[in-house]
């Protein structure tokens, strides 16, 4: 399953980045990475089942608190 | 510098609404707390829809030419205005995943029980993802025939369904307390009908803008119309029974039964949400892609679609651990959720560029 993943990512990589090289945008291969690298931590920490922060969970907690306090 | 080329026209706009809305609408019924009168729960929130409608529109139309994320800037400075732009890509991510998660939850449970459902996400928002990269113009175009196709379907399958429906099923019409009814209609506004704040992200590619109110409306009231039809399809069939099934439209369609040979047309149901769904989720997609990119200023979108579709597939298995999660959230605390998204801040933007007389030329 790692595997898969670090598969499916560096396929990624090597479909854009050559073409945003060899066009010089410097800026758009720099928020490539930083958002391919994002999405593979989040992905690699998944497939390790490390729990990660549900963000879902919070809105959850937040919508019933505020309807508690509207009544 | 353009990020998109693209022009769309005021038909395929509305044919792409009602795709959009649609979309996963179809198998988990809008109103569906509200038992047998989820159909009249469907037109109240209908005529709430419409409201959000005029409002976007508007919006839209007196910022033509301009995208949500740029006009929050005008309308709210360089940087609330970013924030809030933030915001709306979170929404439009969070929702993009949420129908990416209701397509692996249906595939998981009715038809394919031995696979993961990472497959199901991984392969749809792979389409998807090849469907953003190719630009809106692709996008709209497909809404053309998928819309045609599915809006058949349903008349169909309804029609199929006749002999097996029964009337005193809903009776007693309006026998819910005042406030659930509310809840329900209002649980109906903002799914499917006031999710239409993503096309803010659209209609400013419009070749005419001028037309962008009537088409949304028309949108609205088609869509309207086929999910009461499909509401009045389950509950007729199913009766006090389709609350309790998870996916009421397609248990209703798998008993068609026409001499028996007509029967199994349940796939249908499955081929409208694959081709809805795929509408939904791209113009979601769709919609954070450019946003981001316009949020930081690039030359172009392209470089952000994989990976953003990266962080969907992944957002979409994070979020939830099981369908009965999925729906809780969809019905009890969607509607709250969604509140400043679909109503709160549009209204604040449009009584902003109202009062301070932008957008100033």
């Amino acid at each position: 399953m790692i595997a898969l993943l670090i598969i499916a990512f560096i396929g990624i990589a090597l479909f854009e980045i050559p073409d945003l090289i060899q066009r010089k945008r410097w800026r758009e291969l720099l928020v490539f990475l930083v958002f391919l690298l994002f999405a593979f931590i989040v992905s690699l920490l998944q497939v390790l089942e490390i729990k990660l922060p549900n963000p879902v969970k919070g809105i959850e907690f937040l919508v019933k608190y505020l309807l508690s306090v509207v009544g | 510098m353009k990020l998109e080329g693209g022009k769309i026209s005021s038909s395929h706009l509305t044919f792409l609404m009602i795709g959009f809305m649609i979309g996963s609408s179809l198998i988990f019924i809008p109103g569906q707390t509200a038992g047998h009168d989820a159909w009249l729960a469907i037109l109240a929130g209908l005529a709430e829809g419409l409201v959000f409608a005029v409002i976007y529109t508007t919006l839209a139309m007196r910022f033509a030419g301009k995208t949500l994320v740029q006009f929050n800037d005008i309308v709210y400075g360089p940087y609330l205005g970013k924030a809030i732009s933030i915001a709306y890509l979170w929404y439009f991510f969070h929702l993009a995943s949420l129908v990416l998660r209701s397509f692996g939850d249906f595939f998981t449970a009715i038809i394919f029980p031995e696979t993961p459902m990472i497959v199901f996400i991984v392969l749809t928002a792979l389409i998807c993802a090849t469907a953003v990269r190719n630009g809106l113009e692709v996008i709209t175009r497909c809404g053309l025939i998928l819309v045609v196709t599915m809006s058949l379907a349903v008349l169909t399958t309804t029609i199929l369904l006749f002999k097996d429906m029964k009337l005193t099923n809903f009776l007693p019409v309006f026998d819910i307390p005042l406030k659930d009814f509310i809840k329900a209609s209002h649980s109906a506004a903002t799914f499917p009908f006031g999710e239409t704040v993503a096309f803010l992200m659209v209609i400013c590619f419009l070749e005419n803008v001028k037309f962008a109110k009537s088409s949304a409306i028309k949108a609205l009231i088609i869509t309207g119309l086929l999910l009461v039809m499909a509401s009045v399809r389950s509950i007729g069939v199913l009766g006090v029974t389709a609350p309790i099934h998870t996916y009421p439209s397609f248990q209703a369609v798998r008993l068609i039964n026409i001499g028996n040979i007509l029967t199994r047309l349940e796939i249908i149901v499955v081929g409208n949400l694959l081709a809805m769904g795929f509408l939904k989720i791209s113009v979601l997609y769709y919609g954070t892609v450019l946003g981001t990119a316009q949020l930081l200023k690039l030359r172009s979108y392209l470089p952000l679609v994989l990976p953003i579709g990266a962080m969907l597939v992944s957002f979409s298995i994070l979020q939830f651990d099981s369908v009965i999660e999925n729906i809780f959230f969809t019905f009890e605390i969607y509607p709250y959720y969604v509140i400043p998204f679909q109503i709160g801040l549009p209204l604040l933007s449009l009584i902003i560029a109202i009062v301070r007389g932008l957008p100033k030329d």
